[in-house]
């Protein structure tokens, strides 16, 4: 497992360094993740020490944001002003993005059935 | 007689100027949370996240901690993730072979969903009278969570209320999904899972994975295609048009 670790907070400074001081619009975790696929694809599989820690993370990302998500307290009353603009907003949005995303995957797919 | 009874006090004036106390209070709100989850069967409006956010916020609010003592503690738990971030590539890894064959209609979902997903949630925000700091934290909403809050970081966004937008885009999603996918006749799993990964990242994706297996994975892959074309795409385009 530290093995796992060891790689993955490497390709996360990698990707800090690389976002510090070539991309700085990029998140440097993002740069990392980015570097870390590439270097998947070219090994051809996953080791079990990054595959351990990877599914540890993803089985418990949600509690990660939950210390920044608790920061809602300080927007608070900001927020109850404009509770129907935001509430109105991500209802519609996600409806939309959800059915054009869906909409044009079948429309795409059925265009070019025979695509390699 | 309770001797040790004025010491309480003492313990609490310790305990909440550490570490500790946040940390615990954290993975205690986070269970909590997973087991009210689990209860319901994995329904989406009981999120974990959202359950653990509503109760600590009452805690602390209850307490009168500033957010800043809570978050001196739990930054232990939010420096974890950029980490968790880089590990992102192992699931995005996993579904790459999934986009043999179809990369044409699954990279044209993916940029028109991304795109619908911010025009929409921005203009409708601004329409309706949203200051800037609102419209800002909708910019990566439809971005897996540690991705959005990196992107906001970059385009000067608030973190804290891209948290909070993407956590209930994902329950918006996850709850929705179904309905909206039955109405524009949408029936091939794979582009069911996928449309819901587009818009919904992981909370989409574990309701995903729920109801289909290959839904499931196919919105796994658009989660991490959406948060790495995502993370590039939306802080330079921004950049442009600023």
């Amino acid at each position: 497992m530290i093995d796992g670790l060891v790689r993955i907070l490497l390709f996360q400074g990698v990707g800090e360094v690389i976002a510090h001081f070539v991309f700085p619009l990029v998140p440097g975790p993002v740069i990392g993740l980015v570097l870390l696929l590439a270097f998947l694809v070219w090994r051809g599989g996953v080791s079990d020490g990054v595959e351990l820690v990877s599914s540890a993370f993803m089985r418990y990302l949600g509690v990660l944001f939950v210390p920044a998500a608790v920061g809602v307290v300080i927007y608070w009353p900001h927020l109850q002003r404009q509770a129907l603009a935001i509430a109105v907003a991500l209802i519609v949005s996600v409806i939309a993005t959800i059915a054009v995303s869906a909409l044009l995957a079948k429309w795409l797919d059925r265009k070019a059935p025979d695509a390699p | 007689m309770r001797p040790d009874l004025p010491k309480i006090h003492e313990i609490w004036v310790y305990l909440s100027g550490s570490p500790l106390l946040a940390l615990i209070l954290t993975l205690t709100a986070y269970q909590i949370g997973v087991m009210i989850y689990e209860r319901t069967r994995l329904n989406p409006l009981a999120n974990p996240v959202l359950i653990a956010v509503t109760l600590i916020a009452a805690t602390i609010t209850a307490l009168d901690m500033p957010y800043a003592t809570y978050f001196e503690g739990a930054q232990f738990v939010h420096f974890l993730l950029g980490t968790a971030t880089v590990s992102l590539a192992v699931p995005i890894y996993k579904g790459l072979a999934s986009l043999r064959g179809r990369l044409v209609p699954l990279m044209a979902a993916l940029a028109g969903g991304g795109v619908t997903s911010i025009v929409t949630a921005v203009v409708i925000a601004r329409l309706l009278g949203a200051d800037e700091t609102v419209v800002g934290g909708m910019y990566a909403k439809s971005l897996t969570a540690p991705i959005a809050m990196g992107v906001a970081e970059r385009i000067g966004a608030s973190p804290t209320l891209t948290a909070v937008f993407t956590v209930t885009t994902g329950i918006l999603g996850a709850a929705l999904g179904r309905f909206v996918l039955d109405a524009v006749r949408c029936r091939e799993w794979w582009q069911r899972g996928y449309a819901i990964g587009v818009a919904s990242h992981g909370i989409g994706t574990s309701r995903a994975f729920s109801v289909n297996a290959e839904a499931g994975a196919y919105a796994g892959l658009a989660m991490g295609l959406h948060g790495v074309i995502g993370a590039v795409a939306i802080p330079w385009v921004l950049a442009l048009l600023r």
